[in-house]
């Protein structure tokens, strides 16, 4: 899996994982308010400091994937209307770790 | 330069959607994203289709510049208001490229695409049909462009700053942790660069801190020498124009290049210094 030549860019609900996790330590989830899913708004990935490292769009579905490193992260949503949300999960290589927000 | 000369809020868009010679222009990797929504009026650029060569790894060139803002209805003398995703990167990188083709009146929406979002304020699908211009652009300005020997030649002299996440200047990490993770290159930075990761200079939404937050960052947390020159570098250039932005157009700090080529090209190179770890 390699995105040379391409940009940073963050895609909406990120790069969708479509085959295991392989050696990534994939984080994603959705984030749904009342049992619907929220479209708009944004996931934040911040490190065991508290700072910021990457942020996605949240996808048509409220989801969300990252590509982090193993250890212990932070996730946080920012919705319109004020809303935010945070949950602690914690990556390691080679696992998809599932994540559902509700705001 | 002051921040009014560079930088507008989504207040002041808001009053001017329509006014003849403003046009706004959403910038994105991603256009996807414009396709679902965007503000009234808004024209859209594509980051890898419109604004990089199909073939070599450069900029379109001027010819190719001009036919695009000729296309996209886009004169001289337009005001030009660049928005988008991921906190503006795409949209800073569009600023310091009108820039380096001489686009006299341009600005950046502050907090771009997320805070206009997060504000619920009015987005449309609509496309609007602008007639085309005959747009006619400078020849490049390289004092705001850096290569790759003008950082090797910076090492230990002038100001580096890698504004990329800690896990990428560490060599943890070689792309942003909302990508898959790539092997082509080395892991690490530039020896003597400075870590300002380029959200420090941005609120979490979107928009930049004041010139007084970003002036302590750099200067007195960092310790970046305001005396000296600059080369600030990302991953491929658009999360450097964004500080690039910060330190050149709200900051006035005289000489600072963005290195576009950036850490896919530093991190491939043969024989080049590279360091490992945290930032100090």
């Amino acid at each position: 899996m390699s995105t040379s030549g391409s940009g940073c860019g963050a895609p909406a609900g990120g790069i969708k994982v479509t085959a295991g996790a392989g050696d990534q330590a994939v984080v994603q989830g959705h984030v749904t308010s009342s049992g619907t899913a929220v479209p708009s708004g944004y996931a934040r990935l911040l490190n065991a400091d508290g700072e910021f490292v990457a942020e996605v769009p949240l996808g048509e579905d409220g989801g969300f994937t990252f590509y982090a490193a193993p250890g212990d992260w932070t996730l946080r949503v920012l919705a319109p209307g004020g809303v935010r949300a945070e949950r602690a999960v914690s990556a390691s290589t080679g696992t998809i770790t599932e994540l559902e927000v509700t705001v | 330069m002051s921040r009014s000369e560079v930088l507008v809020d989504a207040d002041w868009v808001q009053d001017h959607l329509g006014d003849p010679g403003v046009v706004l222009v959403e910038v994105d990797e991603d256009t996807t994203a414009y396709d679902k929504g965007h503000i009234k009026g808004a024209v859209k650029l594509d980051w890898r289709k419109d604004l990089q060569d199909p073939v070599r790894r450069d900029f379109v060139d001027k010819t190719g510049f001009e036919r695009l803002l000729s296309e996209r209805g886009i004169s001289n003398d337009d005001t030009v208001i660049l928005y988008g995703g991921n906190n503006n990167w795409f949209a800073a990188y569009a600023y310091w490229y009108l820039r380096i083709y001489g686009h006299g009146n341009v600005k950046l929406l502050d907090g771009g695409r997320k805070k206009w979002e997060l504000d619920s304020r009015d987005m449309v699908t609509d496309v609007p049909s602008r007639p085309a211009t005959f747009y006619r652009a400078e020849e490049q300005d390289r004092s705001i462009r850096a290569f790759r020997d003008d950082v090797i030649a910076a090492i230990g002299n002038l100001n580096l700053v890698d504004v990329r996440s800690p896990d990428e200047f560490a060599g943890r990490l070689l792309a942003p942790a909302h990508l898959p993770q790539e092997q082509a290159q080395r892991g690490g930075h530039v020896p003597t660069a400075k870590n300002v990761p380029w959200s420090k200079a941005a609120e979490e939404d979107g928009t930049f801190k004041s010139d007084q937050a970003l002036a302590e960052l750099y200067r007195d947390e960092a310790g970046l020498d305001f005396g000296k020159d600059t080369i600030a570098y990302c991953r491929i250039g658009e999360r450097s124009a964004h500080t690039w932005f910060v330190l050149h157009e709200l900051l006035g700090q005289p000489n600072v290049k963005n290195y576009d080529g950036s850490w896919t090209e530093y991190g491939s190179l043969v024989g080049v210094p590279i360091e490992l770890g945290d930032g100090k």
